[in-house]
Order: structure tokens, then sequence, then C-alpha cells
């Protein structure tokens, strides 16, 4: 008996089916499009980031300048100033969004953020004590890598208990934060002027000089985590109906939460280790991609995009408008977007989450 | 939850507490005078220094912790009361970050005034408490009392940033406020107390009004109306009451997180939730819990010394956890 033959499958409504051989893609064409516009503003973006500031440029100058064309002094301004910083606002932008879009996923809650559950606060008193003791230049990578892991797996451990979902768990994550807030007064009020100084980035977050070891940690750590996060996506996307039905599906669920959850700290503890915790980006950035993409998956790459997009956007805007004082990307983030956590908090019907 | 304590007996074990903290507070320190010289110089010994250290600066010290702790705790058990949620915390809730918020944003327009920066202070706590009652009232989220904790946090997140912003402008005001901000009982300005206790006094006051109107709310809007009570106006009476305690504790030794949700708790343990059984034994749980993390605070680090806001976070973020964690949240 032959088996029929494989009849040419037809993408559901609003995909495209990209085949290559044996190996096929199944592309949701909006958010496709929309990925592809993100790139685009990003690109302007910077672009103009680039070309602006005390020494102005053209966007054209700008971009010769970045591969080592025309005049040295423009090219040391951006070579070794502006592009380094942006470079570092982009990576950390995407890695908090694709963080955040993440937890949210595994949480089912869409407040549930590494910079809400204390997961940013974990990295950031570890990040200090490495200023504060271990004077190295790798050091806060490192250290926040276990600060996060550390908040992050306290706050699932204890909130276990009373039920990981819902608002119970991020309470628990509130003051597994205060914890660690107090743990980062702690050392600032011990350690000397200096070190204290040295420490002041990350208790604010700040782009401004960051050391250029954690940077390029990051864009490891993102190149790597990043993929990873796009093949988890499909089996989030199950992981967002209930617990017995996702399991039906096939779904291992433990083993799939354990991945997602490390997946996020490893994230948001390396770019905290650049950044300082800008935890708003982590909560704003995966709204906005939903938005765009008008669909309730896990768009996790353009959710990256967004934050990418709004970190650099937030960087500027604390460079220009008080300029010649620079206010710390983290206050920027922090006051933009701490009316739009509550707007959120408030206008959510009561007990749904997602 | 039954009463296991007496109120007299709690109230007299709560005393006897207050008493030995005190004597410990000013006998301990990081100075370099000892326990026995400090001893001596309280019995009347005649070391100049050891005099100076204990009569003037922990005397001070001691006397500034009693009237926070006492009036953050007060606040503590009033708002909870008036929520009707367990996590209610003026510092939690973002009415402290209202607070300290205004008086940066005083100093910064120029004002130095000791006596300014309480007025300033009540009316930004004032402006929190009012948004505290403006978010409860809002539908589904009143009866959700993890919600409330959480707009909290992002208001109280929101007014750290505006009030960090604030000092990057001014070096002067940062240089001030530093330490001012995290919470700290050490190197207050002598005027403090003179300035402070009016407040505390209106506030206490105010206290003892709203009790009653509010053990009646606690058996709910309708009952308290036919017992002859106005809900609303208890309500606002009891924010009103808050805010100047509050701002007042505030403008005196900075923001200090988790005074107001530690003391009810143990309050509550001990004598049950009835709010005139616990008002009168949090007045003397506060400035326990104060000067025992002052003390604290003083000793772990030597010869440094803490803010006294980072041994209160210590303390009171595992009980936060203890309380989320209890199954069933009890309603107050």
């Amino acid at each position: 008996m032959n088996a029929p033959a494989p009849h040419p499958a037809l993408p559901p409504a609003g995909h495209h089916l990209l085949r290559m051989g044996s190996y096929s893609l199944l592309l949701h064409r909006r958010s496709a499009v929309v990925a592809l516009i993100l790139s685009l503003l990003l690109i302007a973006a910077a672009t103009a980031i680039l070309a602006a500031g005390d020494d102005a440029l053209t966007p054209w100058k700008a971009l010769q300048a970045t591969f080592g064309q025309g005049e040295a002094l423009q090219v040391f301004l951006i070579q070794e100033l502006r592009l380094p910083r942006l470079v570092a606002g982009l990576l950390s932008g995407a890695a908090l969004g694709a963080a955040g879009c993440l937890l949210q996923t595994l949480a089912r809650n869409r407040l549930a953020t590494p910079g809400v559950i204390g997961i940013d606060d974990g990295a950031t008193a570890f990040a200090v004590a490495s200023i504060v003791a271990v004077p190295t230049s790798l050091a806060p990578s490192a250290l926040a890598l276990s600060g996060a892991a550390t908040a992050a797996v306290l706050t699932f451990a204890l909130a276990a208990g009373g039920g990981a979902r819902g608002y119970r768990f991020i309470v628990v994550g509130i003051a597994i934060g205060a914890l660690f807030g107090a743990l980062t007064n702690l050392m600032l009020a011990r350690s000397d002027m200096d070190a204290a100084n040295a420490a002041y980035p990350w208790t604010v977050g700040s782009l401004n000089a960051r050391p250029a070891d954690s940077v390029l940690l990051l864009g490891i750590g993102l190149a790597a985590g990043l993929p990873l996060a796009k093949l988890l996506t499909r089996v989030l996307s199950l992981m967002r109906f209930s617990d017995s039905v996702a399991i039906g599906l096939g779904v291992r669920l433990q083993r799939m939460r354990l991945l997602t959850l490390a997946l996020c700290v490893w994230l948001t503890a390396l770019a905290v280790a650049v950044v300082g915790p800008v935890g708003l980006i982590a909560l704003a950035a995966p709204e906005m991609a939903r938005h765009l993409c008008d669909r309730h998956g896990v768009p996790v790459f353009n959710a990256a995009l967004s934050g990418a997009l709004m970190m650099i956007i937030a960087d500027w805007l604390g460079r220009t408008l008080l300029a010649p004082i620079e206010i710390p990307v983290g206050i920027i983030a922090a006051v933009v977007g701490g009316p739009y956590l509550l707007w959120i908090l408030l206008r959510q019907a009561p007990r749904s989450s997602t | 939850m039954p009463a296991r304590l007496s109120v007299p007996k709690a109230l007299s074990y709560a005393a006897l507490c207050l008493l030995f903290l005190c004597v410990a507070s000013l006998l301990l320190g990081a100075g370099d005078i000892g326990v026995l010289p400090s001893l001596q110089a309280l019995l009347g010994g005649n070391d100049e220094d050891a005099r100076f250290i204990v009569f003037e600066l922990r005397w001070v010290r001691t006397e500034l912790a009693l009237l926070v702790g006492l009036a953050l705790g007060a606040a503590g058990v009033l708002l909870q009361a008036v929520t009707r949620n367990p996590l209610a915390e003026p510092g939690l809730l973002g009415v402290s970050a209202g607070a300290s918020f205004a008086v940066v944003l005083a100093i910064n327009l120029g004002a130095s005034a000791a006596s300014l920066h309480m007025g300033v202070a009540v009316l930004g706590s004032l402006v929190g408490c009012v948004l505290v009652l403006l978010v409860t009232r809002l539908r589904g989220v009143g009866d959700d009392p993890v919600r409330l904790v959480l707009a909290g946090a992002a208001f109280s997140g929101m007014l750290g940033a505006l009030s960090s912003l604030l000092l990057l402008w001014d070096q002067r005001t940062a240089d001030e406020m530093r330490f001012w901000v995290i919470g700290a009982l050490a190197g207050r300005p002598l005027d403090t107390l003179d300035w402070s206790l009016p407040g505390l006094f209106a506030g206490l006051t105010m206290a003892l009004l709203v009790v009653r109107p509010l053990a009646a709310l606690a058996l709910g809007e309708r009952v308290a109306s036919g017992l002859g009570h106005h809900p609303q106006l208890a309500r606002l009476g009891t924010l009103l009451t808050v805010a100047i305690l509050v701002g007042t504790a505030t403008a005196a030794a900075g923001p200090i997180a988790f005074i107001g949700l530690i003391v009810p708790y143990i309050a509550r343990r001990l004598v049950g939730s009835d709010i005139r059984r616990t008002l009168g034994l949090s007045m003397l749980l506060g400035p326990c819990v104060l000067l025992l993390a002052d003390v604290i605070s003083r000793l772990l680090v030597r010869p440094y010394e803490l803010p006294v806001g980072v041994v209160t976070a210590f303390v009171g973020a595992p009980i936060l956890i203890a309380v989320v964690r209890n199954h069933r949240l009890p309603t107050l």
C-alpha cells in the first residue's frame, strides 16, 4: 500500500512558507514585516545618533567615519567615543527586550519582567560587590551572572509554595529586589568614596564609558542567546496555555521552564553588567513588539529590536535634554516607563494575565 | 486570629523591651567609648568624652528614633486598617516616596528652613496617600492586596527616579541629600526634634480620633454607617493622619521603609487584628524595632555605620515574603 503523495501543505492564513530542500520555515508575514521595519528604523536612529552631538556631522560623513574613512579627528570621534556607546546601548537593549519577553511568557504575566522580580537588583548588587572588592575588568559580568541567578532562584523558590503564577510571585520578587537593593546600599556605605563613585553607574543605569570587555561579552552572549530564544518560542507559545494543555501537547514543562529561566537570567545579567538596572526596557519592549505584530505569540526577536531602539533613543534623550548635564539612561527609562507600568497595572482587568 | 496575649500584658512587655533598647542605644555605638565608660557617664561619671558622646550624640539619636518609630508604627497600622490590606506600608505604597520627592524638590528650589521641610513632606505624603486611596477605589485593584503593592512599587520607582534627576541637576542638593534619601538617624541637625514634635502630636491626636470609626469600618461600610460613623470622612481623616505622621517621620529621618510592615505584623501576632488593640501596642513596638535596627546598624560594620534603612529592609523583606506566602492573605 502506497502512502499518499505528500500534499503540498498550504501555510496558515497570514503566514508564508519558506522551503529549502527538506527544511522549511513558517514565517508569520506581519512579524517579518515588522522586524524589517524595526531594523530599518534602528539603522536610521543609530546613524542619526552617531551624527548628532556637540560636533555634528552629516549622517553620510558619520557612516564613512564609522568605517574609517574621512578626517582623522572625525574617525576618532566616531570610532572611539560614539560607536562604543551606541553598540553598548544596542546590545544591552536587545538583551533586556528579549529577556523580558521570555520571562513574561514564562510567568504568564506581562508585569513579570526581570526588573520587577528582582533579577536586576541581584545582578546589580553583585556587580557593585565586584567593583568594591575585586577591581578587575571582567569581574562585573561574571559576578552579575551569579547575582542574577541567585535572585531568580530565590524568587522562584520562595514563590513556588504560593503558586508561581500571578501577583504573589511578583511581590516575592519585589521583596527579593528590596533585599538586594539593601545589600547594594550596604556595600556603597562601607566602601570609600572612589569605589562608590565607580559603582554609581550600576546603581542608576548608565551607558557612559562602559568597560569594553563587558560589552564584548554581552555581544557574544547575545549572539548565542538570541537564536536559542528564537528556537524556544515554539514551545513557549504552547506554554502560554494551562500546564495540563501544554503537557498534553508534548511540552516537557519543567525542563523548558528551567531552560527559559536560565536564558533569561543569562541575557539580563550580561546586559546589567554593561548598563546597570534599566528594567523598564524589559517591560516596554515586548509590549511594543506584541502590539506591532498584532499577535499573541512570543515575539522574542521583535522585542529585542524594540528594546535596542528604545535604549538608544532613551540614551540620546538623556544626553541632549539637559546638556551639558547627562541624565543616566536608567533615570530616563524610569521616568518614562513608571507611568506606563502604572497604567498597565490599573487598566488591566482583575486577575487576568498575559 | 485569636488574641494570644491580653493587651495590658503585651503593652507592659513592649514597654520593658523599649526601656531596655533605649539603654542599649545609649550604651552601644560605633565610637571609641566602650560600654562601661558609657554606663559610668550615664550614671553621672566625669569622663568628658563619654559624657559628650552619650548625652549629646546618642541621646539625641535615641530620641529621634523614638519619635520616628512611633510615627511610622502608628502610620503603618492606620494605613493597613484603611486599605484593609496587610501589605500596606507607607514605604511600599509610595507615601514615603511622595514625601521625600517633595523635600528634594523643595531643597532644589532653594528652601533651607528645616520647618519648611516638614510642611512640604506632609504635603508630598498627602499626595501619595490620595493616590493610594484612588487606586484602592478602582474596581478590582482594591480587593487585591498584592496589586496595590505593585502599583506602589511602580509609583515609588518613578518618584525615586525623578528625585535622582533633581539631585543630578544640582550638586549642592546632591551632597545634602545623598544619605538622607536612604534613610538614616545619624547626623541629623539638632533642631530636628523641636520642629517634628508638633507634627507628631498632631498626628497622634488625630489617630486617636479615627480609631473608633476605623474599628467600625472593619465590619463593613454598611455596619459602620449603621453605627453612626461616616465611612468617607473616616477614610479621609485616616489618610490625613497617615500623611502627617509619615511626612514628619520622613522629614526627620528620610524614607525608612518596612517599619510600617514589621510593626503591625508583630502586633497582630501578639494581640489579634482589632485596631483598637493593635494601635497602642504598635506605638511602643515601632520605636522598639527602629531602635533595634539602629543599634544593629551601628555595630554591624564598625567603625563605619550603616544607614538604618538598610537594616530595616533586611528584616522587612523576609516578613513581606512571609505575608505573601501565607496562602490565605488575611483580610483586615
